[in-house]
């Protein structure tokens, strides 16, 4: 999957996941900061976000520490799933 | 105790409509589905993860815990979320007991609008949650009765909340509580059929130890469980009897006909045998049934003893009297029977300084 196509595909999950009532798949940018005052995710988003990478790439998360480095922007995450992904 | 403030979302124009003003919503099928306001005492981030339950009772009880300082917060529900449940249980399948996410898990239990109610109203005192299947409600008001008498609490938010979840509806409907046909709710009790019309909706009180200008008060309740007719009139004699009262004394009945040929002769036989005079109003034709449609019938028998017109609709047995006292008598499925007498208030007299 090209990486435009699959930020595109991302965006969408994440405002199923996260049920983002007041965003649409336009509103988001690649780079926009996902923890950061546009969204106002919070913790459990966070383990939102985990399981839609086991579930929609089979892409694990064990390592808070890795978390912290890919759940920061829609590029961050598409370029972990393009690295990473074993399952689609 | 005394009812000072109130609120209700159910499939009736009952949160920010005309109820009063205005004919009921009538609905045909088995669902009479909940009218949902806009939310706006909710923040966007937390209302998207709730779900319909909380989404109710939080959306009905904000209200009042934003204008009243409460000690404590006593929820009843039977399933809770029931519709967060069912996901949750059906990812663990999907998924082979993998990771789960929580918000399905949190939504789905029965505590999470009594918990989430006292995050976000910074409520710290007493927090309970009755899930006693069709007498919630009446264990929420022995709760906070208990509270009051152990003088603990002032002032309490009392409420209830159900959702329908459409697998339990299935599961209901096959089992015969629910029509199987469709039915138009203002010809409920003509249907003859088995089942009931499945409700949902949030109902909610701000109730209080002392009479400081109350809408209402509830006088008692009482509840019994699997009775015979011999047993359930010997309650509600016993109920009146305890509070100085004779059956002449209540001005209506408020009776949970639910439109179930199977269960409804519990009703017609209390009217009968014990008050055969009286007015009798029906709610379930403007709510549906709940495990706590007693919540929904106090609500409605409140706004009734306060002074708001009565619907043509519930008219059961036509009574000119005026409505000061109203006795509520609901069962669930037949098994559990529960009692609330409501009346107006006398006038509260003005404390010192005041």
């Amino acid at each position: 999957m090209e990486a435009a196509e699959l930020k595109a595909k991302l965006k969408g999950q994440i405002i199923e996941y996260l049920n983002l009532l007041d965003f649409t798949v336009e509103d988001i940018a690649d780079d926009d900061q996902l923890f950061g005052p546009k969204f106002g995710l919070d913790s459990i988003d966070a383990l939102e976000l985990s399981v839609l990478l086991e579930r929609e790439y089979g892409i694990k998360l064990t390592d808070p520490a890795e978390g912290r480095k890919v759940l920061v922007t829609v590029d961050t995450m598409a370029e972990y799933i393009l690295a990473n992904q074993t399952a689609a | 105790m005394f009812i000072k403030d109130l609120t209700c979302i159910s499939p009736q124009r009952t949160f920010e409509g005309d109820f009063f003003q205005s004919e009921p919503v009538i609905y045909t099928g088995s669902q009479l589905i909940a009218i949902e306001p806009a939310y706006e005492s909710i923040p966007n981030s937390q209302l998207r993860r709730m779900g319909k339950s909380n989404r109710m009772a939080t959306g009905a009880a904000m209200p009042l815990l934003q204008k009243y300082k409460t000690d404590g917060i006593i929820i009843g529900t039977t399933d809770g979320g029931m519709e967060d449940c069912h996901r949750f249980l059906n990812q663990i399948i999907q998924y082979q007991e993998g990771t789960l996410t929580p918000t399905n898990f949190v939504q789905g239990s029965p505590s999470s609008p009594a918990g989430g109610l006292a995050l976000m109203s910074a409520n710290s005192g007493y927090n309970n949650t009755h899930s006693n299947k069709g007498l919630s409600f009446e264990n929420c008001l022995m709760d906070a009765d208990l509270l009051f008498i152990e003088a603990r609490a002032k002032s309490l938010l009392v409420g209830c909340v159900e959702e329908i979840s459409q697998a339990q509806h299935r599961i209901e409907t096959l089992a015969g509580y629910i029509k199987k046909e469709d039915v138009s709710s203002d010809k409920l009790y003509s249907s003859k059929t088995p089942g009931a019309v499945n409700g949902e909706g949030a109902a909610m009180f701000v109730v209080e130890a002392k009479n400081d200008n109350a809408l209402a008060e509830i006088v008692d309740f009482d509840m019994i469980s699997y009775p015979s007719r011999e047993d359930l009139l010997t309650k509600a004699d016993a109920l009146l009897k305890r509070n100085g009262l004779t059956t002449d004394d209540v001005d209506a009945l408020m009776l949970g006909f639910s439109g179930d040929v199977n269960t409804d002769n519990w009703y017609h036989g209390f009217a009968k045998d014990l008050f055969p005079q009286t007015g009798i109003l029906s709610f379930k034709n403007l709510f549906g049934e709940t495990p706590s449609a007693s919540a929904f019938a106090t609500w409605f028998a409140a706004q009734l003893v306060s002074g708001k017109p009565v619907p043509e609709m519930t008219f059961q047995r036509w009574s000119s009297r005026e409505l000061k006292t109203i006795l509520i008598y609901n069962h669930y499925q037949g098994n559990q029977h529960g009692f609330v007498l409501v009346r107006k208030p006398a006038p509260s007299i003005p404390q010192r300084g005041k």
